[in-house]
């Protein structure tokens, strides 16, 4: 139940934009939409994915994780079509192009194909043989955070909060850590 | 009997066209030849979307690109003024609080008189002529406005600037009652005032223009009442809005992008589709209301009116 239930929260994000762009249809420049929601919503859950041990106290939702980083994962792929099909136009050698010569770009990409490798690994059995290398969720958030930042023009007092709720986060990963490698 | 006999050549008091119809006689000429000529384009735009009824007179443009013009709607609900916010959606909700009334431009630097000037003044003292122009955004996207103003050639020979003037330079009022983000203090998205300049010869330039409106009616608070600048063949955050100050000065200006991010926004900043923005490519641009992106035009189309002022300089430097 709790699962189905997490299953349409994490869709909300889609469904909303699905409502806006083909029901409503007031987007004004709908690439540039598609882009902020699916992005936002990808580094949001990504956030949420590392955040549910430190909030396993109050809710305890660890049993999740792997559908927190798989619907993390899928809102980075609608973000990468987003890119590939509607902005580049399925002009393949112009997403090359910009992926080896623009920060801003590999960045996302170099994210995005480290998802698509703990994805893969996510299962069962290869997740044994892989799960050292799921610490590279910390690497996309980083690169991910960069990204989101150059994604501006320039910081607002929003964007800033943002920032600053990533760097709490990051702080109480740390904490943890620490804690944790002391009592062992 | 004292019967008073009009002389033959006399004609009633009523049927004399008033002075001031009179002295607007050539305007009402144009008027009329123009709205002849003018394209379907804003009648048919006028009939699906809200657009306030027109307020000015203007001469109409013909349009003779044939561009497609976009709609009021997205015209006046997609603006980037970070004076409010940086969300372009979030604008023109926010935007009531820009008092217009009683506008006034202040004048100075190199000229041979500082002054104050009334914007009602100004919109007595120049006729007014649609442009119909692309709109280009750094970001990628684009429009086409069917802006109303003067040129800005004309404001500058009234102002007569001294000859030591090179360049021109624009500040947005700065009032933190007025706009939301001058209130941050040193959580502001950007330094303020916003600071724009161009140089003397584009200044001058025919195409440079000083938009009081749009769609036939007054300059909407979201896209920068009650004047603005428009510069078609740059990038949009040259077109700097609710202009209050004008200054004549012989040094390059530092435009607020360039002071912002010098690496990647120069004084220039011309529409270019080979000099990529560092973070992005600027080779095609998003219409707005068009499923597919175009290519972005050299100069935005404008080449033939402007690419003379650029010759023999390194485009990829003077960015």
């Amino acid at each position: 139940m709790k699962r189905v239930l997490l299953f349409i929260i994490l869709l909300i994000p889609l469904g909303y934009m699905s409502f806006e762009l083909f029901i409503i249809q007031d987007v004004k420049d709908p690439i540039k939409y598609i882009y902020t929601v699916t992005g936002a919503t990808a580094t949001v859950i990504l956030f949420a994915t590392i955040s549910l041990s430190l909030i396993r106290k109050w809710i305890n939702l660890i049993k999740y994780r792997r559908m927190f980083g798989l619907f993390g994962f899928f809102y980075a792929l609608l973000h990468f079509l987003n890119f590939y099909i509607l902005d580049a136009e399925l002009d393949f050698l112009f997403v090359i192009e910009e992926s080896l010569d623009k920060p801003f770009i590999y960045l996302g990409m170099i994210s995005f194909f480290i998802l698509i490798f703990m994805a893969i690994t996510s299962t069962k059995k290869l997740f044994k043989k892989y799960n050292k290398f799921h610490k590279l969720i910390y690497l996309v958030l980083v690169l991910v955070t960069i990204h989101f930042i150059m994604a501006q023009k320039s910081l607002s007092i929003l964007q800033f909060g943002y920032v600053i709720t990533i760097l709490i986060i990051a702080y109480c990963k740390l904490l943890q850590q620490i804690i944790n490698k002391n009592k062992s | 009997m004292n019967i008073i006999k009009k002389p033959s050549w006399q004609i009633d008091e009523s049927e004399i066209t008033s002075k001031e119809l009179f002295d607007k006689r050539r305007t009402f000429l144009k008027l009329g030849a123009a709205s002849m000529i003018a394209g379907s384009s804003i009648v048919e735009a006028l009939a699906k979307d809200n657009i306030p009824i027109a307020n000015l007179k203007y001469i109409k443009d013909k349009n003779i690109n044939n561009l497609k013009l976009n709609t009021y709607d997205q015209i006046t609900s997609y603006n980037n003024f970070y004076e409010f916010t940086t969300s372009k959606e979030k604008v023109k909700p926010l935007s009531h609080t820009l008092k217009t009334e009683n506008w006034k431009i202040e004048i100075d630097g190199l000229v041979e008189k500082p002054m104050t000037v009334d914007f009602d003044d100004l919109m007595k003292k120049f006729a007014l002529e649609e442009r119909v122009y692309r709109f280009r955004c750094v970001e990628g996207w684009s429009m086409v406005v069917p802006w109303i103003g003067f040129t800005l050639a004309d404001l500058i020979k009234y102002i007569k600037p001294l000859s030591s003037a090179k360049y021109v330079r624009f500040e947005t009022l700065e009032d933190p009652v007025m706009f939301p983000d001058q209130r941050r203090g040193v959580l502001s998205t950007i330094s303020y005032p916003y600071v724009e300049g161009l140089r003397m010869d584009e200044a001058m330039n025919n195409l440079t223009l000083m938009a009081v409106g749009l769609y036939g009616s007054s300059m909407p608070k979201q896209n920068g009442a009650p004047i603005r600048l428009v510069v078609p063949w740059k990038y949009g955050f040259k077109s700097i809005k609710s202009i209050s100050r004008i200054s004549f000065t012989d040094k390059e200006p530092l435009s607020s992008w360039q002071k912002e991010n010098p690496k990647e926004y120069g004084f220039y900043a011309n529409v270019n589709p080979e000099v990529d923005h560092p973070r992005w490519s600027q080779a095609r641009e998003r219409v707005l209301g068009k499923f597919f992106k175009q290519k972005t035009l050299m100069f935005n189309g404008y080449a033939k009116e402007v690419a003379h002022m650029y010759k023999g300089m390194d485009l990829t430097k003077f960015i």
